[in-house]
């Protein structure tokens, strides 16, 4: 048989792969810089653990059943399973806690829509810290990591799930008018919004925020704008809270890359206060979000705030590429041939000097020709103790200097540290 | 999937048109917008229009949606059945009141009561260019269902036997009519609808002033 991955999962070549691992590092070190620790979960988690929190994952989790009987699932984010570790394993921890993660994450998709089942979230958890602090620290290290990696031009828009709810709350209208609204704003259906305003009955305040709140999106003014629409109903202390967290964002200097937008919804309902969601431009697609979901940790018996986001390190690509920002991997130093033996000590004192050596059982103009296949940087020859660069048609040109020189890849001829 | 649009950020705004019938009022409403819609009236075999401004984008009808969702387009116009049954992620952004049709589900005039034949079958057998949209509505009802998805002139399903009744769209019934056909029950009305890609909504202010323009333009309509 001809052997083919199942439908949404892929094989990730030498090429792309050492991009990913230098995109994976650089968050990492971006989170790092911010206090934020290394964690892992596993990849199988209880499906009823994550219910618990996400609600039914029905069509979203790659669900298993093992040899106990128990019904497990895929991880379908982070998050839940982060959540559970910090409620189980750290619940005496009095925090707050500073988790930062890099994993593989499943979700099921109907076929013949071109969606990945398999992707890789590369994200952050602050469990223990809730107000305007810790929500302008999550915004802030979202902003701060895709400067790092290289996005010149992005957008982070946060909104609040506690406006909507709120002019829910103040329509004075049965529980079942409530569900059908929130259903309308995450579908982001406005047409629906503004039927179910304009229904007999409601609250003139709340169907006048009900048909405004989504439209509004801006700079830190638009919380004012929104006050002004829906403060009737409510939720100033929530709005208060948001313009907080923007003033705090304006001293960490990451404002003007953050917009306010109150339609911004996130596909698990788990989330209790800000929603985040960010864009690159020319990308119909979030290239990741996150949000506040203290209820989470409730739903496993030890009541903590939390927030956090996640990346798609997929998208992330696809968003450099587009932006033609290059993701400067580390080439091969060089292609060494010889005898085996001097060829192995040979490569052995420059690997000590930091070189990245590939050993070849080529000489001459074929060596200079795998080199060249393999992007290496010179194609050295090793003989009688000593080491030569091959010229271009393969013949012995200048000897390698002793002790070795830096690694070609890393000194400032190659234009900077690679 | 993500769509990838070499240069995106500062190109010409994107709008997906369905040919077929919502084309004319799409064009009147793009038109009474503001927009040049130039040779979009009659495209020929040209796929893609550009002016000065955007670029219009002629796509199948049911595909609008996913030109949409993926970012292919920026926004677009699309029959609200479309939209329910692609279930994608777009904005529904204004109700532009035209292209009225509604869902039904129809049956042979001569057959009998459909929930007559579904206690003695316990099954009804459904065909349908809509597959979602009819086990949603079955589904509702508490119907149990065999679905049968045809891709064109469903009319003919329980002509030759291989449905007991078909869900399909009917702006008039008039189709239904010369088939033999009756309308049983109403699934759900559709108008066309103009639709934003979740990211360009936000991020690009040239959505929202389009739609804030056919929303006051489709009110007056």
């Amino acid at each position: 048989m001809r052997p083919v991955t199942p439908r949404g999962f892929r094989d990730v070549l030498p090429a792309e792969a050492a991009e990913r691992e230098v995109l994976t590092l650089r968050l990492s070190d971006a989170f790092a810089a911010w206090g934020y620790e290394r964690i892992e979960t596993p990849v199988v988690e209880r499906l009823d653990a994550l219910e618990a929190a996400a609600g039914p994952l029905e069509g979203t989790a790659f669900r298993l059943v093992d040899l106990d009987g128990h019904l497990l699932a895929l991880r379908p984010d982070l998050t839940v399973p982060i959540a559970r570790l910090v409620s189980s394993r750290l619940a005496d921890v009095a925090g707050p806690v500073r988790f930062r993660y890099a994993g593989e994450a499943f979700r099921e998709h109907e076929s013949l829509r071109g969606q990945a089942r398999q992707f890789t979230q590369v994200g952050v958890e602050l469990v223990g810290a809730c107000g305007p602090e810790a929500d302008a620290e999550v915004i802030a290290v979202l902003a701060d990591a895709l400067r790092t990696v290289g996005f010149e031009r992005f957008t982070v828009a946060v909104g609040s799930v506690e406006v909507f709810n709120a002019v829910v709350a103040a329509a004075g209208m049965p529980e079942s008018w409530g569900a059908d609204v929130l259903a309308a704003a995450h579908e982001r259906n406005f047409v629906e919004l503004q039927r179910l305003a304009d229904l007999p009955g409601v609250a003139e305040t709340a169907a006048r925020a009900l048909r405004e709140v989504p439209r509004i999106r801006g700079g830190r003014e638009a919380i004012a704008r929104c006050s002004d629409v829906a403060s009737a109903c409510g939720c100033d202390a929530t709005l208060g809270a948001l313009d907080e967290t923007f003033a705090l964002l304006e001293a960490a200097g990451v404002h003007e890359s953050v917009m306010v937008d109150f339609s911004v919804m996130r596909s698990f309902d788990y989330y209790t206060g800000i929603v985040i969601e960010a864009y690159a431009p020319g990308l119909g697609l979030p290239i990741g979000g996150g949000g506040r979901y203290d209820g989470v940790l409730e739903a496993f018996g030890a009541p903590r705030p939390a927030a956090g986001f996640a990346l798609g390190l997929e998208r992330l690509s696809i968003g450099l590429l587009e932006q033609g920002v290059d993701v400067p991997v580390r080439r091969l130093d060089a292609v060494l041939g010889g005898p085996a033996a001097e060829a192995l000590s040979a490569a052995a004192r420059l690997r000590e000097a930091g070189w990245r050596v590939a050993i070849s059982s080529r000489a001459g103009r074929e060596l200079v020709a795998e080199a060249d296949e393999r992007g290496a940087i010179e194609a050295l020859f090793a003989r009688d103790g000593r080491v030569v660069r091959l010229d271009r048609s393969g013949e012995p040109a200048l000897p390698l200097e002793d002790p070795a020189p830096y690694p070609p890849s890393t000194s400032w001829a190659e234009g900077s540290e690679r | 999937m993500i769509a990838t649009s070499r240069g995106a950020a500062d190109r010409r705004l994107r709008i997906a048109v369905p040919k077929g019938a919502l084309l004319e009022g799409s064009v009147r409403l793009l038109e009474g917008a503001g927009l040049d819609t130039g040779a979009l009236a009659n495209p020929g075999r040209q796929l893609i229009i550009t002016t000065d401004e955007v670029e219009y984008v002629i796509a199948k009808p049911t595909d609008v949606p996913i030109y949409v969702a993926y970012g292919g387009a920026d926004c677009g116009v699309a029959g609200k059945d479309v939209l329910v049954e692609a279930a994608l992620e777009v904005v529904e952004l204004v109700d532009l009141h035209f292209g009225g049709c509604r869902f039904v589900v129809a049956g042979l005039e001569d057959a009998g009561d459909m929930d007559e034949r579904y206690g003695h079958l316990g099954v009804l057998r459904v065909a349908t260019k809509y597959p979602n949209i009819a086990q949603a509505h079955f589904d509702a009802r508490g119907i149990q269902v065999e679905l049968v998805k045809l891709n064109g002139n469903i009319e003919l399903a329980p002509l030759i036997g291989i449905a007991d009744v078909v869900v399909d769209i009917t702006a008039t019934g008039t189709t239904l009519k010369q088939n033999r056909l009756k309308i049983i029950e109403d699934v759900l009305p559709s108008t066309a609808r103009f639709v934003g890609n979740p990211v360009a909504v936000r991020t690009d202010p040239r959505v929202t002033a389009l739609a804030d323009a056919l929303s006051e333009l489709s009110v007056e309509s």
